[in-house]
């Protein structure tokens, strides 16, 4: 076997330091005299753009390992989800009869255009990008990093999309919502839209109609003083949730009190829904009334009935899949800086994931009082 | 007021000195039968200890350097026999012997049917207290244990999470309360007095803060006081108190706390309705004021960390006036503090 020689050894090992340093040196100097061109009207050359491209995709993937994709078929989560696509996603990634905005055809990388193609990517993957975002591409990280229920909802929602039309979509992320068509001088002088991007009726409905998706809480008679509370917590980030926080935040402190009004005085939308077992009933009313002295757990009526204080939801006639969703989210340690979340934080936490589900069916199974009724 | 002041002043400072130097919570200066009884026991120990020290001693200062004769007789298969088994046998058989006859009497074991009865149940952090009225109805109450004078008192003592100890050492001996067990233990106060008592064994984050305090009165005084205590919460007088316990009932406070002769009849924490006759709040960590009353309520996690009752910060400075006038009007009319 050939020796190399000490001396040439030690000159490819200065070489290599030398080459380094000037490589070092020459980013540096390019950074720091302004050559390279940042701007976003230039675009990047192919082999720079597939280096990148590849590289993302490649990032996604291994950093989406270990996350457990749940089932998404269900109704209730896509149709959410397409509610939030509609408010939150829609303005830079289009939507079946949305067009991308001009203003964001003119990022770089211009975001993908989703109702027209969409990259091969798993659940897990797409569940990893919408609640991380992605650098360097103006792809933000979903809002309230706590939330993972709602990002699933708006992945689910990106499952179904490429099967949905312009009329199936607006359906779907209107949510039954009809704008009529605005005069002239309305178009020309209001801010309202008819894509009602940050209506709320969209997912919480109005007038005798309730949510469109049962993981969306009925506000039909909720006091004012917990509307506004609710309100303000999530615009002062008290409360996190990647879907409400945005929507309260545009909102000042008399819109809030003025939606919180409109719906406050809403009668309780349609029937309650038939009970799946009139046991689970009994065992969530007899929890509701008399709590769980052995695990600590009081009785949720003590907060939550009709002459509570304001500032406490009422719960009769809430839809069953949204309490458990809530109750399940501050069983899984959710924090939260809101002063009431403060007090049922650690009441949820005490619940079996029975009990969950039979107080959440109780509450479903009443029917709520008409506004008016309640002890202001 | 003036009274009050001074009170709190005795135990902030007995919270400092663990006792020392006031005899509100000390072994040594027993004002019961039973703290007597122990510490006549802990001063025989004391005596007997100094007394085998100073033999040890002389032995081993013979053994070095005394005459020949002493070590001799120091040597002896006699001498060993006599103070290294018979003297130990005989004098820790007696000293066994008393200790259980003494903690036969302490442990309430023949169950005088004479004795009063009051249950306490060791929560964490704080004591249920449970006395029996005379026409047999439970009384329940908090924190502070009233007792007559001069009459043996029979405590049935329990645990409903984790192991704690009942200890108020100017009275009496320590026991454990333990989960699923029902333990016993007798004190009878000499005097009239307010002695303090101690969780005396870890039981989680607020343990150094779960005390406790035996007020013990005059037979007649204490039968009156009961008379009082069993009856139901005094009724709100003022605007500001009706104020309160409507937000008192409308904050949910009922689902834990129990106000009787109200609709709040929560059995989670400690039974509020002669919460104005106590002398101190959250469980002896601070003397009742309304002050502390807001405090407690609003950042009750700071003054007692890891307490179960969650801060109501929500609430306003009128409405919390409101809340601590009420609960501070919640006494027995001619209760005294």
């Amino acid at each position: 076997m050939r020796t190399i020689p000490r001396s040439r050894l030690l000159l490819f090992v200065r070489l290599i330091v030398l080459g380094l340093t000037s490589i070092v040196l020459g980013g540096f100097l390019l950074a720091w005299s302004g050559l390279y061109n940042v701007a976003a009207s230039r675009g990047h050359w192919a082999v720079i753009d597939a280096i990148l491209t590849f590289g993302m995709t490649n990032s996604v993937k291994t950093h989406a390992l270990g996350i457990e994709a749940r089932p998404l078929d269900s109704k209730d989560l896509v149709t959410l989800g397409a509610a939030h696509f509609q408010s939150g996603c829609a303005l830079c990634h289009g939507a079946p009869g949305v067009p991308v905005s001009p203003i964001a055809q003119s990022m770089l990388p211009s975001p993908p255009d989703l109702s027209k193609s969409m990259r091969e990517w798993r659940d897990r993957e797409l569940f990893w990008i919408v609640k991380n975002g992605i650098k360097y591409t103006g792809m933000p990280a979903w809002v309230a990093q706590e939330r993972d229920d709602e990002v699933w909802a708006v992945v689910a929602f990106l499952r179904r999309l490429p099967t949905l039309d312009a009329a199936a979509y607006r359906d779907m992320a209107l949510g039954g919502l009809t704008v009529p068509a605005q005069s002239g001088r309305e178009i020309a002088t209001t801010e309202a839209t008819s894509g009602a991007v940050s209506a709320c009726a969209r997912c919480h409905g109005e007038k005798q109609r309730g949510p469109n998706s049962r993981l969306v809480p009925v506000l039909h008679g909720q006091p004012v003083g917990f509307l506004m509370a609710a309100l303000e917590d999530y615009a002062n980030a008290r409360r996190p949730s990647g879907i409400m926080q945005p929507l309260a935040s545009d909102l000042s402190a008399d819109d809030r009190e003025r939606v919180a009004r409109y719906y406050a005085g809403l009668a309780p939308p349609a029937t309650p829904e038939p009970p799946s077992s009139d046991e689970a009933v009994e065992r969530g009313r007899m929890l509701a009334t008399r709590g769980d002295p052995g695990a600590r757990i009081p009785p949720c009526m003590d907060c939550h009935n009709t002459s509570s204080l304001e500032v406490y939801p009422r719960l009769a006639g809430q839809h069953a899949a949204y309490m458990a969703n809530r109750l399940r989210l501050w069983k899984n340690g959710l924090t939260s800086r809101s002063s009431t979340d403060a007090i049922m934080a650690p009441i949820a936490r005490s619940l079996s994931e029975q009990q969950i589900e039979d107080v959440s069916v109780y509450f479903s199974s009443m029917h709520a009082p008409a506004p008016g009724k309640q002890n202001h | 007021m003036r009274h009050a002041r001074s009170f709190a002043t005795i135990v902030a400072s007995s919270v400092v000195l663990g006792g020392c130097g006031r005899d509100v919570q000390s072994m040594l200066a027993p004002k019961g039968i039973q703290a007597e009884q122990i510490a006549v026991l802990a001063w025989l120990l004391f005596g007997f200890g100094i007394f085998v020290l100073a033999i040890v001693i002389a032995a081993t200062w013979l053994a070095i350097g005394g005459s020949a004769r002493s070590r001799r007789i120091l040597a002896q298969e006699n001498t060993v026999l006599t103070l290294g088994i018979a003297f130990p046998v005989v004098t820790l058989t007696l000293l066994l012997g008393y200790g259980v006859w003494l903690t036969r009497a302490l442990l309430d074991t023949d169950r005088d049917q004479n004795a009063v009865g009051i249950e306490v149940v060791g929560e964490q952090w704080w004591w249920r207290v449970t006395y029996l009225a005379p026409d047999g109805t439970p009384v329940a109450s908090a924190n502070e244990i009233r007792i007559p004078v001069a009459t043996p008192i029979a405590f049935k003592l329990k645990a409903s999470d984790v192991i704690h100890s009942f200890w108020v050492p100017s009275l009496g001996g320590k026991v454990d309360m333990i989960p699923g067990r029902t333990t016993h233990l007798r004190l009878t106060a000499e005097r009239p007095g307010t002695y303090r008592g101690q969780c005396a064994e870890y039981c989680g984050g607020a343990h150094a803060l779960m005390a406790l305090e035996v007020i013990a009165m005059p037979a007649s005084e204490h039968a009156a006081w009961l008379r009082r205590a069993a009856m139901p919460a005094r009724a709100p007088q003022s605007d500001i108190e009706q104020r309160g316990q409507h937000l008192f009932l409308g904050a949910g406070c009922g689902a834990c706390h129990t106000v009787r002769g109200t609709a709040a009849a929560g059995k989670l924490g400690p039974d509020l309705t002669q919460m104005g006759a106590r002398r101190s709040v959250g469980i002896d960590t601070m003397p009742l004021t309304h002050d502390n009353l807001v405090r407690f309520i609003t950042d009750g996690q700071h003054v007692k960390p890891g307490n179960l009752m969650p801060e109501f910060r929500f609430l306003q400075p009128p409405e919390l006036d409101a809340l601590a006038a009420y609960l501070l009007s919640l006494k027995a009319m001619d209760a005294d503090g």
